[in-house]
């Protein structure tokens, strides 16, 4: 679970995110949503432990973030929305790379490494360095490094920009798969249809303050989720 | 022209923060006032030199002699610094979509790109140009406006010519490497050896003084000889002459158009040959290594690559480290020789107890000039954001930074000390603590660069010379690098002679023993909380 209490993140004087409070259960998918500038990198960045907030507190399965990093991380994968990665380095070493900070034995990561590389079709790619690749790529090698490590939680800012249409499927199939497990996927994004076809709950973000959260019943009654949106940013 | 103009200030501003209006103080600006310090100090200690100088010239009236060899020595650095910038400041930039797509020229994007490296080398030149200035105004004879005026101008002209140089040597090695699949490999070897090249010349010069000074009648000549705008300045601040000034500039400018000009034929086709990546052929999941390793070993690996994929980096920190085994070498061939310049300091007696200070010294000049960690938070860039939201100690994290640059350092250092051991006759004790001593000074040098760049971080650079080359943190941890070098010979010249150099050498790595444990604790506590408040 993933329970933010009251944070407040200030840049200066301005408020990027203003005492921001709401819930993510356990086998949730959960969309986080917001025009550009409204706070949500900010608020993704603090989840992870990126960046440090404020006030207020973030828990992560009980734990908080500023008093349990790293026990708090360990729990988490996080996929940012510009594939931040070494570029000099090869996508296997990278992955590699990853999965020997979260101590992820040989055996589990071998087989996570296969099943997700041959689901994003980048079983033949992994040997190139990042910088050759496309930014679709990058995403995936990105994703691929995120997954191997079977993560409890799964944050993601705006997961799905620059990823070709089979990719998004793709990992629609991955994130129903981790909520089957209980486990949890949080993301941002601007894609409204996506998110509510596919999440069960929503949170709408606007100049750093909450403005609605809940289950996407709720949010959106009978209204689809674009037009909830737009009423609140009008 | 108003194109230009706005491109100018773009690239300007994206790098040296000029012409960006700011309407409160941060954090940047006090690092900003603390290089302009550590500036003013390094121009008061050339102010000093040169006084120096001036005086032993003064009774020959050879004083504007001075002026001709600073011109010249700030002029082959600014060579050597430029041959440094090329690859990344004109070559390889990151814009380059960016530029390359605007509706203008293609040569205004070159000239734009030198006129940037024209205007850092300007900087730089100015630190030795000002205080020289100054210095002869003191001593200088019937020093009127006209010297003023020539100086002026000189300040503007004099880099022009090394950074059409270094932009040559540049394209040459740039063009060379760009023809190999390992293009960085092959850019950094054919650099180092541009870089030897030009520091052989610079320590030969006497041979190539004497030389040309059977074909001179005068100093004056000798060196307008080797290099004309030194012997015309020199010339200039006794004897003006207007028209020869004015023709030295037009030259220089001239140079300067037709440089762009050719450069501009090959610039783009070596450039676009550098960003091809290759990419290696397709191998399966199935042959591909999967293993696992300790955090602390997968994250010294990730410093390690980023160190060898990094061309400027490795060329800045390597150079110092290939110089030692030069020096050890050297000192080998030239032994006698250099016992013997070391006579007019100390006696023969004391200099044959006190050989094992000769190698401290040669450890503690490699390990505060060879400072790695000063850039290693900053070559992060965007990247740091991947290891704050790893499940890693940040401790951990700036520790394998350390170990890492340890790992660079230390070989090439007990290399050249088991060279100089042999050669030395070195005895078991004082060879052990200087082994000890090869681990602990490079440790101080390391800790202090990685506490600097924590301080100092540039996370959002352009390109990796940005932060190797001309970033606060590089231009502090020098500095500090060079005070502690200084202070480290000034109290081992008191000492030799006085104490048992088994003794000092034990006193020596007391000394640093502490040090270092100091600046762990600093990097542990301070240094962990620093890091923590990074962003991106």
């Amino acid at each position: 679970m993933i329970e933010i209490k009251n944070v407040t993140k200030k840049y200066g004087n301005k408020k990027a995110v203003d005492n921001v409070s709401f819930t993510v259960n356990d086998g949730d998918i959960f969309a986080f949503i917001g025009h550009n500038g409204a706070g949500k990198t900010t608020l993704i960045k603090s989840i992870v432990g990126i960046h440090d907030f404020d006030e207020g507190d973030i828990l992560i399965d009980g734990m908080s973030i500023k008093e349990k990093p790293v026990e708090c991380k360990k729990l988490m994968a996080f996929v940012p929305d510009n594939p931040e990665t070494y570029e000099h380095m090869k996508a296997i070493d990278y992955i590699n790379f990853i999965c020997d900070m979260y101590d992820v034995d040989t055996e589990t990561r071998e087989k996570n490494i296969k099943k997700y590389a041959k689901l994003f079709d980048m079983e033949d790619k992994l040997n190139d360095t990042i910088d050759s690749y496309s930014h679709g790529m990058k995403q995936k090698a990105v994703l691929i490094s995120a997954l191997a490590h079977d993560p409890k939680i799964l944050i993601m800012d705006e997961p799905f920009v620059g990823l070709d249409p089979k990719a998004v499927f793709d990992i629609k199939e991955v994130l129903n798969e981790m909520v089957k497990e209980n486990k949890i996927v949080f993301y941002s994004t601007h894609i409204l249809d996506v998110a509510e076809k596919l999440c069960s709950r929503v949170a709408i973000i606007k100049k750093g303050e909450l403005v609605k959260s809940g289950s996407m019943k709720e949010i959106k009654g009978d209204k689809s989720l674009e037009n909830v949106f737009m009423e609140l940013e009008g | 022209m108003k194109k230009l103009i706005s491109l100018i200030r773009a690239c300007m501003t994206s790098d040296m923060n000029l012409f960006k209006i700011r309407t409160k103080k941060d954090k940047k600006s006090n690092g900003s006032s603390l290089a302009i310090v550590l500036a003013f100090f390094f121009m008061f200690a050339i102010w000093s030199n040169a006084n120096i100088l001036f005086e032993k010239m003064a009774p020959m009236h050879l004083q504007p002699v001075v002026l001709a060899l600073f011109v010249f020595g700030t002029s082959v650095m600014v060579l050597i610094e430029g041959i440094y910038k090329t690859g990344p400041l004109i070559f390889n930039c990151k814009d380059d979509q960016l530029l390359l797509s605007l509706p203008i020229k293609r040569r205004t994007v070159l000239f734009v790109r030198i006129f940037k490296f024209y205007v850092f080398e300007l900087l730089f030149n100015a630190l030795f140009i000002i205080p020289i200035v100054i210095a002869y105004n003191r001593w200088g004879e019937n020093v009127g406006w006209t010297f003023y005026l020539t100086s002026l101008v000189m300040l503007f002209i004099l880099p022009i010519i090394p950074i059409i140089l270094s932009c040559i040597i540049g394209a040459l090695t740039s063009s060379l490497s760009s023809r190999f699949k390992f293009k960085n490999a092959a850019q950094i070897i054919t650099s180092m050896i541009m870089l030897l090249g030009v520091l052989y010349l610079s320590m030969n010069l006497d041979r190539i003084f004497d030389y040309v000074a059977r074909h001179a009648s005068s100093i004056n000549d000798l060196i307008t000889k080797i290099y004309y705008p030194a012997g015309l300045y020199s010339t200039l601040a006794t004897n003006f002459n207007a028209t020869s000034l004015i023709i030295f500039v037009l030259v220089n400018i001239v140079i300067y158009i037709i440089s762009i000009y050719i450069l501009s034929l090959f610039y783009f086709k070596i450039n676009s040959r550098l960003k091809n990546v290759s990419t290696s052929t397709h191998v399966s999941i199935d042959k591909l290594k999967i293993k696992s390793n300790t955090k602390n070993r997968s994250l010294i690996k990730k410093e390690l690559n980023t160190f060898f994929k990094t061309p400027v980096f490795i060329i800045n920190a390597g150079f110092g480290m290939v110089l030692f085994l030069v020096m050890a070498i050297a000192l080998c061939l030239k032994a006698d020789d250099f016992l013997v310049a070391l006579r007019i300091v100390f006696d023969k007696e004391v200099i044959l107890k006190n050989l094992s200070m000769i190698v401290f010294m040669l450890i503690a000049f490699t390990a505060f000039m060879t400072s790695i960690t000063n850039s290693v938070i900053s070559l992060e860039g965007k990247n740091i954001n991947i290891l704050k939201s790893l499940p890693v100690k940040t401790k951990t994290i700036l520790m394998s930074k350390i170990y890492s640059s340890l790992l660079l350092t230390t070989p090439v250092i007990l290399l050249g000390d088991i060279i100089l051991f042999v050669k030395f006759n070195i005895n078991i004790v004082e060879a052990l603590l200087l082994v000890v001593l090869s681990i602990l000074l490079p440790l101080a040098s390391h800790f202090i660069g990685i506490i600097v760049n924590l301080i100092y971080p540039k996370l959002d650079a352009e390109n990796s010379a940005e932060v190797v080359k001309q970033s606060t943190s590089s231009f502090l941890s020098v500095m500090i690098g060079m005070m502690l070098l200084i202070g480290t010979f000034a109290i081992n010249m008191g000492m030799i002679g006085k104490i048992d150099p088994k003794i000092l050498l034990l006193m020596v790595t007391g000394v640093f023993i502490v040090i270092d444990t100091i600046l762990y604790i600093i990097l542990v506590s301070y240094g962990v909380k620093k890091f923590n408040k990074l962003s991106v």
